[in-house]
């Protein structure tokens, strides 16, 4: 009886879902589902999320609640506030470590000590050895290195980084990507045309705006280069540029130009793709690397993305190649809507959906750069706990096994993960090929 | 064909250029001296190198008092000839001095000063007390790298102090004329800012005669400079790390040929088997495990005589005399090898089985292989002669992209298992700034990537007639 009903129900559900929808994100959707492997990595990714988003609640020094002398705090809450200026620790906290405080009610997180915390009566622990700890719940699961730092809190503080990595770069990539690829392939070698004072202009005119954005400043950058001075930079260029523009359009108008010249936009990017890719990523990166004088694990993701962007680009351009010959594009042109309004709001957002193949392939590719980045030790400042990082510290004691297997496991997980994700999107996507 | 090939040839001129353009600006813009690691010219004391006429003389023999580029397009007031100043650190800081100030003339003045006291206080003779001396000699060449106004000015305050009630009458004798103009100079500085200057770009044109243009040529030639690490050409630099990586690379490419193609045929033709299923997740598992992790492990566990699996040898390459009889060598040498091997195969394998078998895949399902099948032919014969023939295109699309992505794999390698190869040369030029090595890799790695793409087209007209020119 009861797999009788499991079965009717299950056949009613499967009728329903056919009769209402078959839109294309729908059938993308129930095609990605049967893909058992990609759901269980879409449900570890939450996992990951969530251990990004809330790590400093399950792996921290401070207690999340405690009661002293008769007060409650909520120490890792407070942390927030402080790191934002909003707020300072009491005298008791900054005076006394958070291991001696007299704690009348305490909550620890899941594992109570920081990435960073240094237990040095229990450096170089192995998992499951005796170990010198209050209580059970201070052991140290997998183990210490050679300062005592605790190997799963610095985990879970690599998840966050490792995330970020893949975000970020791939961020970077995608929007760099999109906009270059999106260009070559919808206006291709014949479709954008200038005036030959436009051109003239703008190809004088990009030095010059660098020279006053970039050039004149570089003293004030380098020296006391706060993010506004860069930001307030790249805002000269932009209006520099947009001016020029705007004069070029008046004069225009009182010398209306002869002849139009077609600018190969799709040779020059592509071109540019090829220098690209004719050296191997990571030989640029070593390149690039040393050239900042102090890098910061954002400025490496940043790097990651500007050289990463070539794989995206090639995909949108084959994309925009056949969207722009469709009809509803020659509808939109025949409305009289300008190129670059077709080009963003028409052609762009229907050539977005097999860039998400890319993007899952090279958030993997991206972790596991940073990973190796740090591993070489190069780029990445020596405090930061990353997986990679963690790796690098085994190499100088190989005998502790448990320093290199665990970061090893969790990039491996990562990756897995994310190359499944990626082989299950390219099945759901472009069904041709899974059959 | 021909005319196809030529045109390639010289589509790859443009990308060339760009790529010895971006990687020689990368290098010049680089922070920090190169030629302190220069053996004989890289002193503990940065202060004193900039004096000495080792330094100079080296700064000349690389060509570095030369002007960097054909033009170069600054600021007006910036002079056209700071190239000429030896000293990577001094022109920065008269660079930020003028980007500041904008008085060329003011600043110049005020560096012959500098310049003549340092000559001056080298002059001193040798009865001068020598404490105070190596004290002001210290003060006067870190002047020489400063541009920030507050530390200039009280450098100068402090060094005149030591100068002119330092007691020593000697020094106050000799320098105090100096320590007057210095200061002099350096107020006037400040005092006539041009800060209009600052503001009106200028391009200065150097002519041929610049570090660039010599590089390239040079390159061009086959003469590919000197290393700045050793002073050695960059030639008998990379000969034995080109050697090693080349064998690696090569055994193990043979590898990943031999069993990837039989693996992803097999797993295709019995697609959905459980042997099917097994070979794809083991490949798949392999193709997401880290390479640098993997040989990582491997070391530790079984070169380590501590976890009883010491069955491999550990990094390097042996020891052995050159003296020693060459089979001794030669299997010493392979069984350091192994690892290393492996770990540049397993990725490489996984990678490739995979793209076989999905190649296979797509072309086991098309028509002409059932047309094949219904007409009786043996399964030996659809397999490898009409299905494998036509799975064959991204072999060959790898094949282009082995040798440039050989190098970049092995750097990883070699580090861990410390094999003298490129991979580590390239890592250890970048630490050491030793620019024209790097740059001799990079050119080499792109000539290589554009030479393999060129084979790969070639290769697909070979294997598909479809494909013409």
């Amino acid at each position: 009886m009861f797999f009788g009903t499991k079965r009717r129900n299950e056949t009613i559900n499967k009728l329903i879902e056919e009769q209402t929808d078959q839109s294309y994100w729908s059938l993308v959707g129930k095609r990605f589902r049967k893909n058992r492997m990609a759901v269980w990595s879409l449900r570890v990714l939450y996992v990951l999320i969530f251990i990004a988003i809330f790590g400093d609640f399950l792996a921290n020094e401070k207690p999340i609640y405690c009661k002293i002398d008769n007060e409650t705090y909520f120490p890792v809450c407070k942390q927030y506030l402080v790191a934002l200026g909003l707020s300072k620790w009491e005298a008791r906290f900054v005076n006394t470590n958070w291991e001696d405080q007299k704690y009348q009610s305490v909550i620890y997180p899941f594992v109570p000590y920081s990435a960073k915390t240094l237990d040095l009566e229990n450096n170089n622990k192995a998992p499951f050895s005796k170990q010198e700890v209050k209580s059970r719940h201070f052991t140290h699961w997998l183990g210490t290195d050679d300062l005592g730092r605790d190997v799963l809190a610095g985990l879970i503080s690599g998840v966050r980084i490792a995330l970020m990595v893949g975000i970020i770069s791939m961020g970077v990539a995608t929007i760099i990507g999109i906009f270059l690829g999106g260009i070559a392939g919808f206006f291709g070698d014949d479709q954008l045309s200038s005036s030959l004072l436009r051109l003239l202009l703008n190809v004088l005119g990009i030095p010059l705006a660098i020279f006053w954005g970039f050039g004149v400043r570089s003293y004030t950058l380098l020296e006391k280069g706060s993010a506004w001075q860069w930001i307030w930079s790249i805002f000269i260029v932009l209006l520099f540029m947009i001016l020029l523009n705007y004069i070029t359009s008046i004069l225009e108008r009182f010398f209306p130009p002869k002849k139009m010249y077609k600018v190969p936009v799709d040779i020059i990017i592509m071109r540019l793709t090829e220098v690209l890719t004719s050296i191997p990523g990571l030989i640029i990166l070593l390149a690039i690397l040393p050239i900042l004088d102090e890098t910061s694990i954002v400025d490496v993701m940043i790097i990651i993305g500007l050289i990463g962007w070539t794989g995206i680009a090639r995909f949108v351009r084959s994309e925009l190649l056949r969207i722009r010959n469709l009809d509803y594009i020659e509808a939109a042109r025949s409305m009289g809507f300008r190129p670059l309004r077709i080009f963003l709001r028409h052609a762009i957002p229907n050539a977005l959906t097999p860039v998400l193949i890319t993007i899952a392939f090279g958030v993997a590719g991206a972790i596991l750069t940073e990973a190796f980045l740090s591993f070489l030790g190069i780029g990445i400042p020596t405090e930061e706990v990353s997986w990679g990082r963690m790796l690098f510290n085994a190499r100088n004691n190989i005998t502790h096994w448990w320093l290199a297997i665990f970061p090893g496991i969790a990039i491996f997980c990562t990756i897995t993960i994310f190359n499944l994700l990626g082989q299950g999107l390219t099945e759901a996507l472009n069904p041709r090929t899974s059959n | 064909m021909l005319k196809y090939i030529f045109k390639r040839l010289l589509l790859f001129l443009p990308t060339l250029l760009i790529i010895s353009l971006v990687t020689f600006w990368l290098g010049k813009i680089a922070p920090g001296d190169p030629l302190e690691s220069l053996p004989g010219i890289g002193g503990m004391d940065n202060g004193l190198q900039v004096t000495s006429g080792d330094y100079d003389r080296a700064y000349k023999q690389y060509g570095l008092d030369k002007p960097l580029f054909y033009f170069s397009f600054t600021a007006l007031a910036q002079p056209d000839t700071m190239h000429r100043i030896p000293g990577r650190y001094r022109q920065e800081s008269l660079s930020k001095l003028v980007d500041q100030y904008g008085n060329w003339e003011l600043i110049q003045n005020y560096s012959h000063s500098l310049e003549d006291l340092c000559a001056a206080i080298e002059a001193l003779p040798a009865k001068a007390d020598k404490d105070t001396k190596i004290d002001i000699r210290r003060s006067a060449n870190q002047l020489l790298e400063m541009h920030k106004d507050i530390r200039i000015e009280s450098k100068i305050n402090s060094l005149s102090e030591k100068i002119v009630t330092g007691g020593d009458t000697l020094i106050n004798n000799q320098l105090t004329p100096y320590i007057r103009r210095l200061s002099a100079n350096y107020t006037a500085i400040k005092q006539n800012p041009k800060h209009l200057r600052r503001y009106i770009p200028v391009i200065y044109w150097h002519g041929a005669d610049n570090q660039y243009h010599h590089w390239v040529s040079s390159f061009l030639k086959g003469n590919f400079g000197l290393s700045y690490r050793s002073g050695q050409p960059v030639i008998d630099r990379i000969r034995t790390p080109i050697y090693w990586t080349l064998i690696i690379n090569l055994i193990s490419i043979t590898l990943v040929y031999l069993l990837s193609v039989p693996l992803g045929v097999f797993s295709a033709v019995k697609k959905d088997s459980l042997s099917d299923k097994i070979i794809t997740t083991i490949l798949f598992i392999l193709y997401s495990l880290p390479t640098f992790w993997i040989g990582t492990m491997l070391l530790v566990f079984f070169t380590n005589p501590e976890y009883g699996m010491n069955w491999f040898e550990g990094a390097g390459l042996g020891n052995l005399p050159s003296s020693a009889p060459f089979w001794d060598r030669f299997w010493e040498t392979a069984r350091h090898l192994i690892l290393p091997v492996f770990c540049v195969t397993y990725s490489a394998l996984a990678f490739m089985s995979r793209q076989v078998r999905g190649g296979m895949i797509e072309v086991l399902n098309q028509d002409y292989i059932r047309t094949a099948r219904a007409k009786g032919l043996s399964t030996n014969t659809v397999v490898w002669k009409h299905s494998f023939r036509n799975a064959l295109f991204p072999l060959i699309t790898i094949f282009a992209r082995i040798f440039p992505a050989a190098i970049a794999g092995s750097i990883i390698i070699e580090q861990i298992f410390n094999i003298p190869g490129m991979g580590r040369e390239l890592l250890t030029s970048i630490s050491s700034k030793d620019w024209p090595v790097l740059y001799t890799i990079v050119m080499l790695v792109a000539v290589l990537t554009m030479f393999g793409n060129l084979i790969a087209d070639m290769l697909f007209a070979f294997v598909d007639p479809r494909v013409k020119f």
